[in-house]
């Protein structure tokens, strides 16, 4: 009987299988915002900066050590040379995840989406965990797949690239270090969404939180004060990840003490999270 | 207690489809919202009414499990909901009254994706999507944005997300909060066919008892939190005391000294005279279902003739469920 002359009929279990909540909340989360172009065009401006380095460390096989002039990072391609091309993504980061999780929670707090949640058999953890892995998704777009693609281009085409390194410690501390980092940003930046109900607003904190923070660390550090560059948010990732990738610290301060901030700041974004989230709101 | 696995339906597998509430008491800060509210439900339509603030929507939450249990126990579908919650909500539809659609996907998305986050599989849930959306009435907007949605849509649109993944019981806030005459009866036709002819359970809160008269076949009457009433929609016929308009010409005082000895009260009311009939005083009114009205009317046509007593107007009076809510809420 064709579907409008069928009126209502009970749902009859077809035997297929059910994606779990998180994973159809995060498939959601990505695809939607995937469908505006400009998106995607942001996506692929990402990848500018691999394509350079991969050129570089081409050129340096054709011009020999001369390349390396202009900067050693670009031709390395020693874990520390990635650690420091991903430092360098955050700009596409910072712009990336400010555009795509801004919005995860506090536009579901601004449309009562909380309580159409929660009228189904899902979970909180069910919902943080699809939209974190929504802005974990998004930062590896921007990170772990151009460095990943790096690796094998190098080992490819670089003599003294080894299978073990570029195949598979390289990718592996890549995908750590994205999985880790992601989830922490991903979870503050949940949180900073989940305390307002306008994107903008969250854009806005967003902003602070990465750059304004980061300039405060620039002039910290020109003005010799060491310690205060551990309110860097972003730079904190970065010189925590030295420690797993057996790198120079990359702030003045140590990478156990930035590793210690790092934890804090996911811990207050869970705390937040557990009492921002829920389907009723309760106005004192 | 560990939860167990979900599954869509279950009450249709051999599970319990009722409600049990008892001793609930709910404060969301310090004030009690809800006060030792107890009742149990079996399968129907059940209207929830209440004056603002009165505690609807908070129980309707609790029924859902959307707030943590402190006092009291609900248990929904043989689901205890302090502790399985979750699973309960497979069988569960929720409307909420205020916002409740996502922006930025189109109605057929929505649906689809409601349906798949209460269990369904993905092709399932588009195709169910598909299904409700029809049902609804809303098959030609199915591919717009809902953001572009009227009211009336965004109306239609909330119930078929509730109504996706076949739900056992349909929780409805205020259902026609913002419609239209034409678009009220429309939803109210709607949600008194899944009650009536397609065996899913409702609640509908609502201050609107027209809409309560209209689909419901119970209700219950909740007030500053507590329970006030329960009762069928049809309990005014089943009064033994009615109350019947009279008016006429003739010899008034033999005819209310005879009906009084009947056991009659009698009130003015404007031109009218209103006669409160005992109907249980008379054998021939009682009927296994309740008061046959006619009866009373008899007794005073009978009454009337032996008095030479000309009637103009006699009628019994319809006791609106609109005057039984005011009277309990305001008693």
């Amino acid at each position: 009987m064709p579907v409008y002359e069928r009126g209502y009929t009970h749902w009859e279990p077809s035997g297929r299988r059910a994606n779990p909540a998180w994973f159809v909340i995060a498939r959601r989360g990505v695809i939607e915002p995937l469908r505006r172009r400009w998106l995607f065009l942001l996506v692929v401006m990402s990848w500018v900066p691999a394509i350079v380095k991969g050129g570089f460390i081409y050129g340096k096989l054709k011009a020999g050590n001369i390349l390396d002039l202009m900067g050693g990072g670009w031709t390395s391609i020693e874990p520390e040379g990635f650690l420091r091309f991903m430092e360098g993504q955050r700009f596409f980061v910072f712009v990336m995840l400010a555009i795509t999780g801004a919005g995860l929670i506090a536009s579901d707090r601004r449309e009562n989406g909380l309580s159409l949640y929660f009228s189904r058999p899902l979970g909180l953890l069910d919902y943080i965990g699809g939209k974190v892995l929504t802005i974990v998704t998004f930062y590896s777009l921007v990170t772990l797949l151009p460095v990943v693609a790096l690796c094998v281009f190098s080992y490819l085409i670089a003599p003294e690239a080894t299978g073990a390194n570029m195949l598979l410690l390289t990718p592996l501390r890549c995908l750590v270090y994205c999985a880790l980092s992601g989830t922490s940003i991903g979870l503050v930046l949940l949180a900073f969404s989940s305390m307002g109900t306008r994107s903008i607003f969250v854009m806005v904190w967003w902003t602070v939180l990465v750059s304004g923070t980061e300039t405060i660390g620039a002039i910290a550090k020109g003005l010799g004060q060491n310690t205060l560059q551990a309110v860097n948010f972003l730079g904190q990732y970065h010189n925590a990840g030295s420690l797993l990738f057996g790198a120079p610290a990359r702030l003045a301060i140590s990478p156990w003490a930035s590793l210690a901030i790092v934890v804090g700041w996911t811990m207050l974004a869970l705390w937040v999270l557990r009492k921002r989230i829920r389907p009723v709101e309760v106005v004192s | 207690m560990e939860e167990p696995a979900i599954k869509v339906n279950r009450s249709r597998d051999g599970r319990q489809h009722g409600i049990e509430v008892s001793g609930l008491t709910f404060a969301y800060l310090t004030e009690p919202v809800l006060k030792d509210v107890s009742f149990t439900l079996e399968k129907g339509a059940i209207g929830l009414l209440g004056p603002n603030g009165s505690g609807k929507t908070t129980l309707l939450r609790c029924l859902l499990g959307q707030v943590p249990l402190s006092r009291g126990h609900v248990q929904v579908l043989g689901w205890d909901m302090a502790a399985q919650a979750r699973a309960a909500r497979a069988g569960l539809g929720w409307m909420p009254e205020r916002g409740g659609v996502i922006p930025g996907m189109s109605g057929v998305a929505l649906v689809a994706y409601m349906g798949e986050l209460s269990g369904l599989p993905s092709r399932d849930a588009m195709q169910r999507a598909h299904e409700v959306l029809h049902y609804v009435g809303l098959a030609d907007e199915r591919y717009r944005s809902c953001q572009d949605y009227s009211q009336g849509m965004k109306q239609r649109l909330k119930l078929a997300q509730a109504l996706v993944h076949d739900p056992d019981w349909l929780f409805l806030d205020e259902p026609t909060s913002g419609l239209d005459p034409r678009g009220r009866v429309s939803i109210l036709e709607l949600i008194r066919d899944l009650a009536w002819n397609k065996g899913l359970g409702v609640i509908l809160s609502t201050h609107l008892l027209a809409d309560v008269e209209a689909v419901c076949h119970e209700i219950l009457v909740l007030r500053s939190g507590e329970l006030l009433a329960r009762q069928t929609v049809d309990t005014h016929t089943k009064q033994a005391k009615q109350v019947f308009e009279v008016e006429g010409f003739g010899n008034e005082e033999a005819f209310i000294a005879d009906l009084r000895e009947l056991g009659a009260q009698f009130e003015p009311d404007g031109r009218l005279l209103l006669v409160t009939l005992d109907l249980s005083r008379f054998p021939e009114a009682c009927r296994p279902e309740g008061y046959d009205p006619t009866a009373g009317v008899n007794v005073i046509l009978k009454v009337a003739k032996a008095r030479e007593y000309a009637l103009r107007r006699l009628r019994r009076r319809p006791v609106s469920l609109a005057e039984e809510f005011y009277r309990m809420v305001e008693a």
